[in-house]
C-alpha cells in the first residue's frame, strides 16, 4: 500500500527570515503551508547571525562606553563577564525563537523539523530529526535554506582556535587577542564588538579594502576608526598557511608588499563570507538552473522548474535577512498571481562597525558611473548638537542625488543610530521622494535625525549648522 | 446655473479643435440652437450651435487657439446671473478646462484616450456638499473630498463622482513622478497609480509615456522630431531621385573565413572585434575609389563629387533610424573603421551623435542581416546616389567546376542608385566589382 502523502498549497524549505516570513504571509492568504526547518526557526538570522551579533554589540558598547566615560568613577575595576553575555544572548534567542513558534501556529502552519529535499516539481521528502522520512506534495514550493559560512580549503575549522562566526557567537570565553580573515561586512562588525571588549584585533583582507560595497568615504572613516581603537589592518593580505601550535594559531601570510610574515593569536575567525546551502537540493539531478553557486532565479524569484521559487541568501544578491523577507512576500505575490517584483535599489545596509553605517542606494563611484549629473549633500555628525550631547560624534550623512530631477541615488550614513536613521531615507526613497523632500520634512530638535535633514538641505547649499562652503 | 459651452465631437479620430471665430461677442443674447462659433478640425470647419439661450456672458477661449475637444470655451448664463469666479480665460489658465460632460459624451479613441483626457476642475464655493452614500465610499477610499469633482446639481458630490476619483487620482503623485510628467510633457491626472492607494508612481508616468507612443488600431500617434525628418528626407528622395535597382548573390564564405581568421590576433593586439560589417565598409570604400560617380550628388546643373569616402551604416533605433558616416573609409585602417563603428553606434544609440557626423556621408549600406530578409530595396539617403541593401546570408547548393554539388553561404546585396547621373552600365560594373572584391578579400585588403 502507498503512503500517504500529504498535500499542501505550498511548502517552504527553511524557516529563517525567507522561509518564516513566507509561511506567515502565505498562511494571511489563505493558503495551506508546510515549513520545513532542520534546525531552529529563525534560521541564521535569529540564532547564529543578526540578533546574537546585536546583543554582544550591544553589551560590548555598554562596556567600551563605560570604561571610556569621563564621569563615571572605578571604571578601571570595570570587567565584563562573557559567560553572561552568552547567557543573555541565549536567552534573548530562546525568547524570538519561542515567539515565532507561536505566530506560526497561530496562522496554523504546519511546522516540520527535518531535512527537506527537493524532488521535482511540487514534490519533496522530509528526513526528519527521529529518522523517519515523510513525502509531501505542494502546488508551489520556496528554497529559503540559506547560508552558511564559506570557509577556504586550507582552514580547518576547529570551532575553538579556529572558528567562524557560528562558533564566535557561542563561545564563553574572549581571547585577548584575535586575528580575523575577512575585512568585510561580518569581519568588521565582529572586529568592532572584540576591540569594544578590549580584545586586541588584526584584520587580514585579500581586496584593496574594508567593507567594499560601501562609499569610499564611509570606508575611509571606517578604517580611521578601527585603527584608533587599536585593530592592526593589513589590505590585500593573502593567508597562507593556518597552524595551530600549543595551543595558539599561527596565521602565515602575504602581505600587500608581497612580504610573508606569520601572525600568533589566541583565536582566529574566518569571516571569508558565506555559501548557499543545497542540502537537499540537487540542481544537475533536478535540472534547476544555478547561478554560480546560487540557485538562480528571475526578477519574480521563480526558478527555472515551475511554481518553485527560491529567495533569502541562496539566491545571492545582498546576504541579508531583510532582503529574504522581502523577496520572501514578493514570491507569495507572485504564487498568488499579482506580479511583484523586488526594488533592489532600496534595500538598506547596517553594519554595527566602530561607527554605525547605514546605506542605501548607490555609492557616490557607482553613482558617477551612471553617467548622470549628481549633486552631494553632506553633514558631519559633529556639527549635530544631538551626536555632541551624546558624546558620540564619528560619521556624517551623506546624500547623493541626480542634480537635476532630486533623485535619491544612495544615501550614506555614519555615525549613532545610523542604523535607524537610514530607515527613513529608504521611506522616502520608496515613496519617490526627491532630496527637496527631505530637506523639507522638520525633524525633532536635538535628535541626530537632523544630520539627514541637513545634508539634504547641503545639497541646495542650505545647511544651516555648517559654515558657508 | 450657467450652461457650459463646448468643442464639441468633431469625429472618431479628432483630439483638437481651432476655434476659427466667435459669432457673438461677450454679453449677446443668444438662443438654444443659435450658431456660436466656428471650430476647425482636420481641415474642415463647422458651426457649432448653443446648447442654451441665455447671454453668452464669457469667452474662455480665444478665436485663434487650438484646444482639445470637450473643453469649455464659453460660458451661456441667465440675464442677471452670477459666474463662477472658478472660470478661468484659456490664456491665462495653462491648461484648458473640460467639460464635465465629458463622461456622458462618446470617447474620441475608445477606450484607449479617455484617461488622457484632462480632468474637470470646476468646484463649488463654499463648504463641500457631498451625498451620504458618496461620503462613505470616499472615506473608504481615503479620497479627499477636495479632490473629488462634483457633477451634481449645485455641485453636489455624487456617489459616481467618487467612484471618478477612485479610479483617477489627482495629485497623488510621488514627486519623482511629478517631475517626470513635467519633464515629458504630461498630465498626471490620467495616469492610474500603482502605489499605495493609488498613488502615481514614476513607473506609471513611464508607461503612460510609452503608452502615448505605441501604435494601436485607430490611434493617432504625433511624429516626434526624429521621425519627421525621416518622413521628410524619405519622400524628397522617391520623389527627387529617380532609382533603380540591381541585385547580385555574393559568396560570403571568403569574407566570413577571413575575419575568422584574423579576428583572434586582432582583438589581442588592438582590442577590437571587427565585424562583417566593419570589412564591408571598407570593401564599399575602396570600391567607391573606382567608381567616383557613387560618391557624388546632384546640385542643380551639376554632378558633385565628394572629396572625401564617408560611408554611412543604418543604425535602428527604437524609435526610428539614423546613419551616421564612417569618415575618409577609404584611408583609414580596419582599427579606425572598427573604433568609429564602434563609437557611432554606441552614440547614435544614446542619442548623442553630432550634425557632422549624420550630414558628412557620402555613401549609405543599410544591412539587414540578422533578419531572416533574402533581399530588400533601399531608398537613396539624399543627397547621396548609392545604397547598399544587404540580406541575410545563406546557405545554399551549387555545382563547382568540375559538375560536383557543393554549399556554399551566399548574400544577396540590393544597390540603388540615383538613374539622373548613374546608369544601369555603371551601377551594375560596381556591383560586380564589389562582388569581386568581396569574395576574394586576402587581395582586396592587402591594401591595409
Amino acid at each position: 500500500m502507498l503512503a500517504e502523502v500529504m498535500m499542501y498549497d505550498l511548502a517552504i524549505i527553511g524557516g529563517g527570515p525567507g522561509g518564516y516570513v513566507a509561511a506567515i504571509r502565505g498562511a494571511q492568504q489563505g493558503l495551506k503551508v508546510l515549513l520545513v526547518e532542520k534546525g531552529a526557526l529563525g534560521g541564521t538570522c535569529l540564532n547564529r547571525g543578526c540578533i546574537p551579533t546585536k546583543c554582544f554589540v550591544y553589551d560590548s558598547k555598554l562596556f567600551k562606553a563605560a570604561k571610556d566615560s569621563p564621569v563615571l568613577t572605578g571604571t578601571d575595576l570595570l570587567a565584563v563577564d562573557p559567560v553572561q553575555m552568552v547567557t543573555r544572548k541565549r536567552s534573548v534567542v530562546k525568547t524570538l525563537v519561542g515567539g515565532l513558534g507561536g505566530i506560526l501556529s497561530s496562522h496554523g502552519i504546519e511546522v516540520v523539523s527535518g531535512t527537506g529535499q527537493l524532488l521535482g516539481r511540487g514534490k519533496l521528502r522530509v528526513q526528519t530529526t527521529e529518522g523517519s522520512a515523510y513525502n509531501y506534495e505542494a502546488r508551489s514550493i520556496i528554497l529559503a535554506t540559506g547560508s552558511r559560512p564559506a570557509v577556504p580549503p586550507f582552514i580547518d575549522v576547529d570551532g575553538h582556535f579556529v572558528q567562524t562566526t557560528d562558533e564566535a557567537l557561542d563561545a564563553e570565553e574572549l581571547p585577548a587577542n584575535l586575528i580575523i580573515i575577512g575585512g568585510g561586512v561580518i569581519g568588521i562588525e565582529m572586529a568592532t564588538l572584540f576591540l569594544n571588549l578590549g580584545v586586541q584585533v588584526t584584520i587580514l583582507e585579500l581586496l584593496p579594502d574594508i567593507l567594499l560595497t560601501e562609499d569610499q568615504e564611509v570606508r575611509q572613516t571606517m578604517r580611521r576608526l578601527l585603527k584608533r581603537s587599536g585593530a592592526a589592518l593589513h589590505l590585500k593580505a593573502k593567508a597562507q598557511d593556518i597552524r595551530v601550535v600549543d595551543d595558539r594559531v599561527k596565521v602565515t601570510f602575504e602581505d600587500a608588499d608581497g612580504t610573508v610574515n606569520t601572525l600568533e593569536a589566541d583565536r582566529l575567525l574566518v569571516a571569508t563570507g558565506r555559501t548557499p546551502v543545497l542540502d537537499g537540493i540537487n540542481p544537475p539531478g533536478l535540472n534547476l538552473e544555478t547561478n554560480g553557486p546560487f540557485i538562480k532565479v528571475n526578477r519574480r524569484l521563480q526558478t527555472n522548474l515551475a511554481n518553485v521559487y527560491a529567495i533569502g541568501d541562496v539566491v545571492g544578491g545582498l546576504m541579508l535577512a531583510h532582503k529574504a523577507s522581502a523577496e520572501a512576500e514578493a514570491a507569495i505575490e507572485n504564487i498568488l498571481g499579482r506580479k511583484k517584483e523586488i526594488i533592489a535599489e532600496t534595500i538598506p545596509r547596517c553594519i554595527w562597525g566602530m561607527a554605525e553605517i547605514g546605506a542605501v542606494g548607490l555609492n557616490e563611484e557607482e553613482a558617477r558611473a551612471t553617467g548622470r549629473r549628481i549633486r552631494i549633500g553632506k553633514f558631519p555628525f559633529a556639527a549635530s548638537g544631538a551626536a555632541q550631547a551624546m558624546g558620540d560624534t564619528a560619521g556624517f550623512a551623506k546624500i547623493i542625488a541626480d542634480a537635476v530631477n532630486g533623485e535619491i541615488l544612495g544615501l550614506h550614513i555614519m555615525g549613532a543610530h545610523a542604523t535607524d536613521l537610514v530607515g527613513y531615507a529608504v521611506n522616502a526613497m520608496t515613496m519617490e521622494a526627491a532630496v527637496e523632500d527631505l530637506a523639507q520634512a522638520i525633524q525633532a530638535h536635538p535628535t541626530v535625525s537632523e544630520t539627514v535633514m541637513e545634508a539634504a538641505l547641503d545639497w541646495k547649499g542650505l545647511a544651516i549648522h555648517i559654515p558657508k562652503r | 446655473m450657467a450652461t457650459e459651452v463646448v468643442i464639441p465631437m468633431l469625429g472618431v479620430t479628432v483630439e483638437k479643435g481651432k476655434i476659427l471665430e466667435w459669432l457673438k461677442k461677450e454679453g449677446d443674447s443668444v438662443e438654444r440652437g443659435e450658431s456660436i462659433f466656428v471650430v476647425e478640425a482636420d481641415k474642415v470647419t463647422t458651426e457649432v450651435e448653443s446648447p442654451a439661450g441665455g447671454i453668452l456672458a464669457k469667452i474662455l477661449v480665444e478665436a485663434g487657439r487650438e484646444v482639445p475637444v470637450l473643453t469649455v470655451v464659453g460660458l451661456i448664463a441667465e440675464p442677471g446671473e452670477e459666474i463662477p469666479a472658478d472660470y478661468e480665460t484659456a490664456a491665462a489658465a495653462e491648461a484648458p478646462k473640460p467639460a464635465m460632460a465629458a463622461a456622458a459624451a462618446p470617447t474620441s479613441f475608445g477606450s484607449s484616450t479617455p484617461a488622457l483626457a484632462p480632468r474637470v476642475s470646476v468646484k463649488p464655493a463654499g463648504p463641500i456638499a457631498i451625498m451620504p452614500s458618496a461620503r462613505k465610499l470616499a472615506l473608504e477610499k481615503g479620497i479627499d473630498f477636495a479632490g473629488i469633482d462634483p457633477t451634481g446639481p449645485d455641485g453636489v458630490i455624487l456617489l459616481r463622482d467618487v467612484e471618478v476619483a477612485a479610479t483617477t487620482p489627482a495629485g497623488k503623485a510621488s514627486t519623482l513622478a511629478r517631475r517626470l510628467a513635467a519633464q515629458k510633457g504630461i498630465d498626471v491626472a490620467g495616469i492610474e497609480g500603482s502605489g499605495v492607494r493609488g498613488r502615481i508612481m514614476r513607473a506609471d508616468v513611464q508607461n503612460a509615456v510609452a503608452e502615448a507612443k505605441r501604435p494601436a488600431l485607430g490611434k493617432v500617434i504625433s511624429m516626434e522630431s526624429m521621425r519627421q525628418v525621416i518622413a521628410r528626407r524619405m519622400t524628397q528622395s522617391a520623389l527627387t531621385a529617380p532609382h533603380i535597382y540591381f541585385f547580385s548573390d555574393i559568396q560570403m564564405d571568403p569574407l566570413l573565413d577571413f575575419r575568422q581568421e584574423i579576428v583572434a590576433e586582432f582583438e589581442k593586439q588592438f582590442g577590437l572585434r571587427p565585424s562583417i560589417n566593419d570589412l564591408l565598409i571598407k570593401a564599399v570604400a575602396l570600391n567607391i575609389l573606382d567608381f567616383p560617380l557613387l560618391n557624388a550628388s546632384v546640385n542643380g546643373q551639376e554632378i558633385h563629387i565628394a572629396p572625401e569616402v564617408n560611408v554611412c551604416l543604418a543604425v535602428a533605433l527604437d524609435d526610428g533610424l539614423i546613419v551616421p558616416a564612417i569618415a575618409n573609409a577609404d584611408v583609414a585602417g580596419l582599427v579606425d573603421i572598427v573604433r568609429q563603428r564602434q563609437d557611432l553606434v554606441a552614440r547614435a544609440r544614446s542619442g548623442k551623435l553630432t550634425m557632422e557626423e549624420i550630414e558628412r556621408g557620402t555613401f549609405t549600406i543599410s544591412s539587414l542581416a540578422q533578419y531572416d530578409i533574402t533581399y530588400f530595396t533601399a531608398i537613396l539617403n539624399p543627397p547621396q546616389s548609392g545604397i547598399l541593401s544587404i540580406g541575410k546570408t545563406r546557405e545554399e547548393l551549387y555545382l563547382d567546376t568540375d559538375g560536383a554539388v557543393g554549399k556554399r553561404k551566399v548574400a544577396t546585396f540590393g544597390l540603388s542608385v540615383d538613374h539622373r547621373i548613374i546608369d544601369g552600365t555603371l551601377a551594375a560594373d560596381f556591383l560586380q566589382n564589389l562582388k569581386w572584391k568581396l569574395e576574394r578579400p586576402a587581395f582586396t585588403f592587402l591594401h591595409l
